[in-house]
């Protein structure tokens, strides 16, 4: 694996720091293996420990999304993001609801907050979400909400 | 010391035998009003910052970097400590100081512009990685302690440095695992970067009990390799056990040995500020006062709340 190149910072050789740092964040975010020479319990308990507070920034983000899995938040959210490195917490809670509900998982308690969300801002699923300049009505498992101008409208609740 | 580092730097030692560029720095800071006595001090953060706001003796406060808009408007909790004249630091997690890339111009901007705006005296950083590839890594990451990552660090740091007018303050992290390949001691590696950026030490008391716990060593003995006379302030915050590791959670209670080891710092050497680190599951106000007046116990300073 190799990374890009910088000029006047050091590390930048193959098989140097850049290089090194790379593997370990792709071993930790990405799903792949352990580098060389690292303690594998000890790295374990760190990627376990990175995917909890990241399901716990989210949750602030969704808190709907969150109270509706309950209990199951935590596992459920970890699991789907252990190979998926973070957006940050907005875009990783957008990202993981929309994939609930192509499950048909979506829990009903957060199809307000998504839908809400889908009618303010467009949001492509590869850059940062933009707030919608023409009205737009979304349907998400029940939830109906209007955007136009600078208004959002619940026209049903689940 | 058999592997002190090479290239004809201080070496590490014990705090009494500051080397030239320490003296340095320490002057520079101190004209600069970082030397100043702050006495106990907390994390904002606005899940809190009503709680902030009403400490009667509260003299400084840290505040996230990357969570303060350069140019827009502050946090109105924000707002009313500097209108109280509480100094307010910010403190970046995001530079990726020990990144093997340069730290990009827009967050260098970024920090510098929140640092003139809060007209704080000193600002802080980690020494550290959170991305590397294009991936973000979401936390901070060790650094190995080789030379080559001292160079990193201290390249990123310079970098910073030329856009702030105020000294920076570098955090060695808890880290959950260690490089297989360290070349420094981790006295040796922190001591190597401030002596090559004459940068300030800002010392986790809490990131040192979890390393010596997680490693089996004594967190005292860090404690008599470091030079403490370079601390610009430091972080006191709690933790939990997880399968027999010491995790630095910041949302757990403050730990008696860690306040023990904010005492046995003290006694070496007090730092001008010490300031309690709390960033989620939030305790009642009561239980937040236990802990200020837990580190002011600990540390001599007069209580704030």
């Amino acid at each position: 694996m190799t990374t890009p190149r910088s000029p006047g910072q050091p590390g930048g050789g193959p098989g140097g720091l850049a290089d090194r740092q790379a593997a370990l964040v792709e071993a930790l975010t990405a799903g792949r293996s352990v580098p060389e020479g690292f303690d594998g319990f000890r790295f374990e308990a760190a990627r376990v420990a990175l995917l909890r507070k990241r399901a716990g920034e989210v949750s602030r983000q969704w808190p709907m999304l969150a109270a509706g899995l309950g209990d199951r938040w935590k596992r459920e959210f970890a699991q789907w993001a252990a190979a998926r490195p973070t957006q940050g917490s907005l875009r990783d809670g957008w990202d993981f609801a929309r994939d609930l509900v192509s499950r048909g998982a979506l829990p009903t308690m957060a199809a307000l907050e998504l839908a809400e969300r889908e009618a303010s801002f467009h949001y492509d699923g590869q850059s940062p979400p933009k707030p919608r300049r023409a009205p737009a009505l979304r349907a998400i498992a029940g939830a109906v909400v209007l955007h136009a101008g600078r208004s959002t409208w619940i026209m049903r609740r689940p | 010391m058999a592997d002190q580092p090479a290239g004809g730097h201080a070496p590490a030692g014990p705090a009494t035998a500051a080397g030239p560029a320490t003296a340095a720095a320490a002057g520079a800071a101190s004209a600069k009003g970082a030397g100043a006595e702050y006495g106990v001090g907390i994390g904002w953060r606005p899940e809190i910052a009503g709680f902030v706001t009403e400490l009667p003796g509260l003299r400084f406060a840290e505040v996230v970097a990357e969570s303060v808009h350069a140019h827009g408007e502050l946090p109105s909790g924000l707002e009313a400590l500097l209108a109280r004249g509480v100094t307010v630091i910010p403190h970046g997690v995001r530079l990726s100081l020990g990144g093997a890339e340069p730290v990009p111009g827009d967050r260098i901007e970024h920090f510098a512009a929140v640092a003139e705006r809060l007209a704080a005296p000193l600002v802080s950083e980690h020494i550290a990685f959170v991305r590397a590839g294009g991936i973000e890594a979401g936390h901070l990451l060790p650094l190995p302690r080789t030379r080559e990552a001292v160079d990193a660090v201290t390249a990123n740091v310079r970098r910073v440095q030329r856009s702030l007018s105020v000294p920076i303050a570098l955090e060695p992290i808890a880290a959950l695992f260690d490089w297989p390949d360290d070349e420094l001691t981790e006295a040796q590696f922190i001591t190597e970067i401030l002596d090559r950026t004459g940068a300030l030490l800002l010392l986790d008391v809490a990131n040192v009990y979890a390393n010596a716990r997680n490693r089996g060593t004594d967190p005292e003995e860090l404690l008599d390799q470091l030079p403490l006379d370079r601390v610009a302030y430091s972080h006191v915050a709690g933790g939990a056990e997880h399968q027999g590791l010491y995790h630095d959670t910041h949302t757990d209670a403050v730990p008696q040995p860690v306040l023990d080891l904010v005492a046995a710092l003290c006694a070496r050497h007090r730092p001008p500020a010490l300031m309690l680190e709390r960033d989620g599951d939030y305790p009642p106000a009561a239980d937040l006062r236990i802990e200020l007046d837990a580190i002011a116990k600990a540390s001599g300073y007069p209580a704030v709340t």
